[in-house]
């Protein structure tokens, strides 16, 4: 099998192999933090920098770390990036750190980390792994600020960023912040954006893949026309 | 044998330079948080009595709700409490500071360190919230069920009654505190 380009490493994992509408991974903290998009770039950023740091270092030690003991070696590099997340997050940006709350501990045993340190940086190589964990990260972060959007919007009526200067960083939405459909809020609407979401990715994945084999089809017949 | 400690002594290794490095940031961190927090604290004190000023507090032993209280003193005449409180949410301990009057009666509340959900039970910490219970516990009773609330207001714990069933049943028995400090001498 040929190897993938470096950009490719990166990209898979925004779109075709996009931690929580492909691989379905993390849906846990997912569907916590996803009720306000601040929450979700808060977040996104933690998971990126975890990510990263356990990647890096699950590759580096691939041939130290002993097949049986690689899980708690993993736990270990893992939590020791969060911990450092949620200190610098307590210490720096106490507002962040609050509304996140427990989650940010939570990254530990988010399946998204674990499971690319299993099946992707223990076999391959630092830069590769860094690249996968950088695209993952990415990924995971935009379908959360996505999923973030459709739910505080409806949910809410608001869209909530940084306080910048004199802008105080909620962005109000007219009629919908006055009659919010709450349930988008909850932990229901949450499944139920989640669902619709995979089911909108699933579809353009299949009409993807017709429009190929369609004119994969039309290209093998129409040589047979001219013969006739 | 050989093979387990090899493991072992591997597994230590990695251990132990993770425990360095994170003892390392903790180094950097811990006096920002120890600061932010200090500062917090005394924030929200001065602004729940903000006429008065607040004693050194005052512990109390074998009260699981009340750990805790501070006089609040103008002109060395007592105007009223500030209470450390601590109530039960849906994603653990609540920690609560409420000012009352010497009746009994709540004059504001701030939520403190909580591990509620973002979104709904983390409302709970923005001022409004608390509008509800300013001026209970007096001659009004304390809202305990959500039957006790306005319409609106009890649209507004939708969601989040765990969190709002805490943190009245913890003001409920402040207040109940602060009635039987008074009939202390």
């Amino acid at each position: 099998m040929k190897e993938p380009s470096i950009i490719e490493e990166f990209l898979k994992g925004i779109y075709r192999e996009n931690p929580i509408f492909v691989i379905v991974l993390g849906l846990c903290p997912t569907l916590a933090v996803s009720t306000q998009v601040v929450n979700a770039l808060g977040m996104g950023a933690g998971v990126i920098f975890v990510l990263l740091g356990s990647n890096f270092f699950v590759s580096l030690l691939r041939n130290f770390i002993p097949e049986k003991i690689r899980i708690p070696a993993y736990i270990v590099i893992i939590a020791s990036f969060v911990t450092v997340v949620d200190l610098f997050m307590q210490a720096y940006s106490p507002s962040l750190s609050k509304s996140l709350g427990v989650f940010v501990q939570l990254i530990v045993v988010n399946c998204i980390i674990l499971g690319r340190a299993e099946a992707f940086a223990k076999k391959n190589t630092v830069a590769r792994s860094v690249l996968d964990g950088l695209g993952m990260g990415v990924g995971f972060t935009l379908a959360l600020i996505l999923i973030a959007l459709i739910r505080e919007v409806l949910g809410a009526g608001t869209i909530t960023l940084f306080p910048m200067g004199s802008f105080s960083g909620v962005i109000k939405i007219p009629i919908l912040v006055s009659a919010p459909v709450r349930v988008m809020g909850l932990a229901a609407g949450a499944l139920l954006v989640i669902g619709y979401l995979k089911a909108f990715f699933n579809w353009l994945d299949v009409k993807g893949k017709e429009k190929k084999i369609n004119s994969r089809i039309r290209k093998s017949q129409s040589p047979q026309k001219v013969s006739v | 044998m050989k093979k387990i400690l090899i493991m072992g002594g591997k597994l230590f290794l990695i251990t132990a330079i993770a425990s360095i490095l994170l003892g390392f940031v903790d180094s950097f961190t811990e006096p920002v948080i120890k600061a932010r927090k200090a500062r917090e604290l005394k924030e929200a004190l001065t602004s729940l009595i903000p006429e008065g000023k607040p004693g050194k507090l005052v512990p109390v032993s074998g009260n699981s709700v009340v750990p805790g209280y501070y006089n609040v003193k103008k002109d060395g005449k007592l105007l009223g409490y500030i209470l450390d409180l601590r109530g039960t949410g849906y994603g653990g301990e609540l920690k609560i500071l409420a000012g009352y009057k010497r009746n009994g009666e709540i004059i504001a509340v701030k939520l403190m360190d909580n591990e509620e959900t973002p979104g709904l039970g983390k409302k709970a910490e923005k001022p409004e919230y608390m509008k509800k219970f300013i001026g209970t516990g007096g001659k009004k009773a304390v809202p305990v069920r959500k039957g006790m609330l306005s319409r609106k207001d009890a649209d507004a714990v939708t969601g989040a009654s765990i969190t709002f069933m805490g943190l009245a049943n913890a003001l409920d028995t402040g207040s109940k505190f602060v009635k039987n400090l008074r009939s202390k001498p």
